[in-house]
């Protein structure tokens, strides 16, 4: 059955618009009927929700949220929104998708939507005291001076819900009690691999509760690319997650350009293979070296890096940059490649491979590290799927969710390569998951190096782009997950709403989930095996 | 069955003669003290030597495994002034006291553990004749003193009043107190050797081949246990759970600065210096010169070579040994240490002592 | 028995994986080291690719001339406000009135080296060079003044 005709027999006023993506718009007082029904359908459960997408359309608030079935793979967006601006209220859903529990925190953080049913309406990312919801349309940029002043968290968040006769009430939920031993992790600490914090609540060494708390490094970059054209807003995307810079901005590009209409040549699809492969290489490395780097291992550590450090010199070489290499264009890449680029990633993967062995003898064998991963952090693949923890870490726990297999873009649907499962969920599963991957990134860079053709590396685009207005998204298997973007448009030169997804607010939300009952050292190593970058979480 | 070796280096004739000097011109209550102030300043000076020395082995050995070369700036080419540039630079740092920590005994620390590892450190056989504490129970001596220091550690996590602090002095006095035991147990195999616990008779003893091979097996696995536990008591990698920087920041002493964060850490590597020594000491024969039974040329040879040579020698060969696998494997959890030590290493230990007893008792040993 | 049998089991491949793991740091600990001595290596192997973005620069030739026409397209392309183009409405020698640049002011301070004002330019007036070493003491110093003094508009302006 169509997802249209499914949509329409649980409601049938509901409308389409197909400017775009295509987008259900269901009214909020049928929303959730819609949800459920779509969340527990038999044959074709939509059981995993991509992103919440809040959104100020001016007259009215709203959310959109994007689905995905584990088992078709087939997506639809749902669009509800309300027109009460002062007093937004919209049904929660995070008793159907685990991952809305945080997703609706970001949607109550930037438009002031009150989620009736979320037991944890705190703001995620921006202080207690924030005056005002940023992400709307109204919001004053003048209302919210720079504050030096200490702030406490709260230990109590309030949750609102729908009474029977339909009057909205809120209640207290306590986080923390006074008698819990609450440790700080973050947010400077050696091991949160970024400014992140974590208020662990522990029983001597075992873990009872863990509370992440973000926003230390937020720089407001969705905010930022509602006043910057489209070309502009590439430049922060390398800013998310710098460990997949390639990817990131391959997926702004691919939905710029999908938008726009623009055709980009071969030979530019197979240089973003490459370059996203070798990011992909370059991420898990470090992935490794600072795995073992929690555990304590130092030496290791310095493998990794030492062969990273030849993916950056590739790097530097054609895009002149090592981290935020600036590479992908809207119509292609900035520059050609550099025509030692195809012997020296050949001679690259030659050594990388070569090597490799070093890295499994002196870590993934060794009796310690089997001790302290195998077991530890077991993530089951229903709350996988639920909690949205897509990558390697969804792999892990046998939810295949390959975005190059599944939605095949640029060149993936024609090379050939295995996507990576286990079905542990444990640490060394995520591990693995990774250390594998290396090598069929290396597969697919062999299949393409020598095969590059001939042409343009970059088509010819419009001084100033315009987008035809309408709701665009595209999302790539960037180095830890699932990244997607979501563009509204208005026809300007610069996007209505450009939003990203974070491949690593899914994982930070999991760790509660995936440390509860471990000691405090596992707490360390499943942070490291979940592998999260922390620029992207904030934005 | 004792072989008489040549003993060129006896340093006993020397501090008799000072002794006796001394006594000349002074009540021998004075001498006495004169001479203990000297002792007391030669090894105080030797531990900060060494301390720097260690230090610098380890920043170059730890480069080395991890392909790098190390401090190669303050001081040339080799970066050899690197550590005592530091050893200045914590010196003139600030010393922070907490408002809400138990000032005394946050205080009282940092002395407490140096003080476990300075008296330890005076028990090692230097030389012949340069013991300085010499007793007949020597052995027993050195293993009570190092038990001050884990008491110094608890103190220290739990006077600074931070919650880092305190996970870490807990599992600091939960491992180091289990691993006594495997020390106890393997220090006790080797006494069964021995038949002493005086520390330089048990030198004397081995003139005529070290223990590790008059003992064979169960010397080279007592060797090997000791090993382990000896360095779980040094606090050192992978054991270093108290200190743990990648969860815990700095463990126990996270709350500490200048010159008493400078007194955990002199304590942590002389420790190191420690364990081995006496890992050099007890299966390694001490300063005793390397001797095969029968060889006498090679032998006489052998006694050449100065008794704080092969001290030192034997000394920095296990100190790299435990750098080696410090700077190899990841740190273990708690609760796996735990388990290593009461499921692998204590039950190994016993079996290793009673094998032990059976070879003494039955003349099995050389 | 077969419990016992699993305990020695686990405790041989234990000691066998850590040895396995010493001969590993060992071997790399004979192999040379990998560490880059800069600045010592600044005339020997240190290597800057021809790509590398460390700083913008305008091109003049050996006349002092550059190709900037103060279009300021580079301005509006620059997402950071990092350019500001200060021109001057002049006549030139038939009389034309012409935009001419008085200043080209680049604040290396908040450039993240997008290399868009590149893009944009429609003269190749400016490019990215390699000279990396942009350590100041002050953050005035990072406010650069791009185009030379006394530089003019090269006359063949052609790319």
């Amino acid at each position: 059955m169509d997802i249209k005709e499914k949509i329409s027999a649980i409601y049938p006023d509901a409308s389409f618009s197909e400017q775009g993506d295509l987008l259900a718009i269901i009214p909020a007082e049928h929303f959730r009927e819609v949800a459920e029904k779509l969340r527990y359908d038999n044959e074709d459960p939509m059981d995993y929700l991509r992103d919440i997408v809040g959104m100020d359309w001016g007259e009215s608030l709203g959310t959109i949220y994007y689905l995905e079935s584990s088992r078709s793979y087939n997506r639809i967006a749902l669009k509800t929104f309300t027109t009460d601006r002062d007093n937004a209220y919209l049904p929660s859903v995070c008793d159907l998708w685990k991952t809305a529990e945080i997703k609706e925190r970001e949607v109550f953080d930037f438009f002031g939507i009150r989620f009736l049913g979320n037991p944890d309406m705190r703001r995620l990312y921006l202080r207690e005291n924030w005056i005002g919801f940023p992400l709307r349309k109204d919001y004053d940029m003048n209302s919210n001076p720079l504050d030096m002043e200490n702030e406490e968290n709260a230990d109590i968040t309030d949750e609102y819900y729908l009474n029977p006769d339909g009057t909205i009430a809120d209640k207290k939920n306590i986080i923390f009690n006074q008698k819990d031993f609450v440790v700080n992790i973050g947010p400077q600490h050696p091991s949160t691999h970024g400014v992140l914090r974590m208020r662990t609540s522990l029983d001597g060494e075992t873990i009872n509760k863990i509370d992440p708390i973000c926003g230390y490094i937020h720089r407001g970059i969705e905010k930022m690319n509602e006043s910057l054209t489209y070309p502009q807003t590439l430049a922060l995307t390398d800013r998310l997650d710098y460990l997949s810079a390639h990817q990131n901005r391959h997926a702004l590009c691919m939905c710029i350009e999908k938008a726009a209409g623009i055709e980009i040549s071969e030979r530019a699809q197979y240089i973003r293979t490459i370059m996203d492969e070798l990011q992909r290489i370059d991420s898990h490395l470090l992935f490794y070296s600072c795995l073992v780097m929690d555990m304590g291992g130092l030496t290791p550590f310095f493998y990794g890096f030492r062969e990273r450090e030849m993916i950056l010199d590739i790097f530097e070489e054609t895009t002149g940059g090592r981290l935020i290499q600036n590479y992908n264009m809207i119509g292609g890449v900035q520059a050609d490649i550099h025509p030692t680029f195809q012997n020296k990633v050949k001679a690259f993967i030659k050594h990388l491979r070569s090597v490799i062995k070093d890295y499994h003898d002196i870590f993934t064998d060794n009796v310690i590290a089997i001790n302290r991963l195998k077991g530890i952090g077991i993530l089951s693949k229903e709350d996988a799927i639920s909690l949205g923890t897509t990558g390697g870490t969804g792999r892990a726990s046998g939810w295949s969710n390959d975005v190059r297999k599944h939605h095949p873009y640029a060149l993936y649907d024609k090379v050939d390569f295995k996507e990576i499962v286990y079905n542990e969920g444990d640490s060394f599963a995520r591990y693995m998951v990774r250390m594998d991957e290396i090598m069929e990134s290396c597969h697919i860079i062999e299949q393409l190096i020598d095969n590059i053709p001939e042409g343009e590396f970059k088509v010819k685009t419009k001084p100033i782009l315009r987008i035809p207005e309408g709701t665009y998204s595209s999302a790539v298997e960037s180095s830890r997950g699932e990244f997607g973007v979501f563009l509204e448009s208005k026809g300007d030169k610069v996007p209505y709403r450009l939003h990203y997804r974070s491949t690593g607010l899914p994982l930070v939300h999991a760790m509660d989930t995936v440390c509860r009952g471990n000691k405090i050292a596992d707490l360390i190593a499943i942070g490291g095996s979940l592998d999260f970058v922390i620029p992207d979480i904030d934005r | 069955m004792k072989q008489a070796f040549l003993n060129y280096y006896d340093i006993t004739p020397v501090t008799t003669w000072i002794h006796e000097t001394l006594c000349s011109v002074m009540p021998e209550g004075l001498a006495i003290f004169l001479e203990s102030l000297a002792v007391g300043v030669i090894v105080l000076l030797m531990y900060a030597i060494l301390a720097i020395i260690l230090i610098y082995m380890e920043r170059k050995v730890c480069a080395a495994f991890q392909c790098r070369i190390g401090p190669n700036r303050v001081g040339g080419k080799g970066g050899l002034l690197q550590v005592p540039a530091d050893v200045i630079k914590i010196l003139t740092k600030e010393i922070i006291h907490l408002k809400r920590a138990d000032q005394l005994l946050y205080a009282l620390a940092p002395f407490l553990v140096i003080l476990a590892s300075i008296l330890t450190f005076s028990c090692l056989p230097w030389n012949n004749g340069a013991e300085i504490l010499h007793m007949n129970i020597g052995i027993l001596f050195v293993l009570a003193a190092s038990s001050i220091g884990i008491l110094g550690i608890l103190l220290a996590g739990w006077s600074s009043n931070s919650k880092y602090t305190m996970i870490g002095a807990v599992r600091s006095g939960a491992m180091l107190i289990s691993y006594e035991l495997s020390i106890g147990i393997t220090v006790l195999t080797m006494v069964m050797l021995s038949g002493t616990m005086d520390i330089q008779q048990i030198v004397y003893n081995q003139a005529d081949g070290w223990n590790i091979f008059k003992g064979h097996i169960p010397a080279i696995l007592a060797f090997v246990i000791y090993l382990i536990a000896g360095n779980a008591e040094a606090n050192r990698g992978p054991f270093d759970l108290a200190e743990a920087e990648q969860e815990l920041t700095a463990g126990y002493h996270t709350e500490y600065s200048g010159i008493h964060f400078g007194f955990f850490y002199l304590a942590e590597y002389l420790n190191l210096f420690i364990t081995s020594g006496i890992a050099a000491t007890l299966f390694l024969g001490g300063w005793m010169p390397l001797h095969i039974p029968g060889l006498d040329g090679f032998n006489a040879v052998m006694d050449y070579i100065p008794g704080i040579v092969w001290f030192l020698g034997k000394t920095f060969f296990v100190v790299f040994l435990l750098m080696w696998i410090k700077w190899t494997f990841p740190r273990l959890r708690i609760d796996q240490v735990l388990t290593l030590e009461w499921k692998y290493l204590m039950p190994l230990s016993l079996i290793v002592l009673v094998i032990m007893t059976a070879c003494v008792v039955f003349g099995l040993v050389f | 028995m077969n419990k016992f049998n699993k305990y020695i089991k686990g405790y041989i491949s234990g000691i066998k994986s850590l040895l396995i793991g010493m001969r590993t740091s060992m071997k790399v600990f004979l192999q040379p080291k990998v560490t880059e001595e800069y600045p010592e290596n600044r005339h020997t192997t240190l290597h800057i690719p021809e790509r590398h973005r460390a700083k913008l620069i305008m091109i003049h030739d050996e006349n002092n001339q550059h190709h900037c026409i103060a279009c300021g397209l580079c301005q509006n392309a620059c997402p950071n406000d990092t350019i500001k183009v200060i021109s001057e409405m002049k006549e030139d020698e038939d009389g034309k009135k012409k935009k001419v640049l008085v200043k080209y002011q680049y604040d290396l301070g908040s450039c993240m080296f997008c290399e868009l004002c590149v893009n944009a330019c429609p003269h190749g007036a400016i490019a990215f060079s390699n000279d990396f070493e942009n350590a100041v003491f002050e953050k005035d110093k990072l406010i650069l003044q791009l185009n030379n003094e006394g530089a003019t508009l090269a006359k063949n302006n052609k790319i």
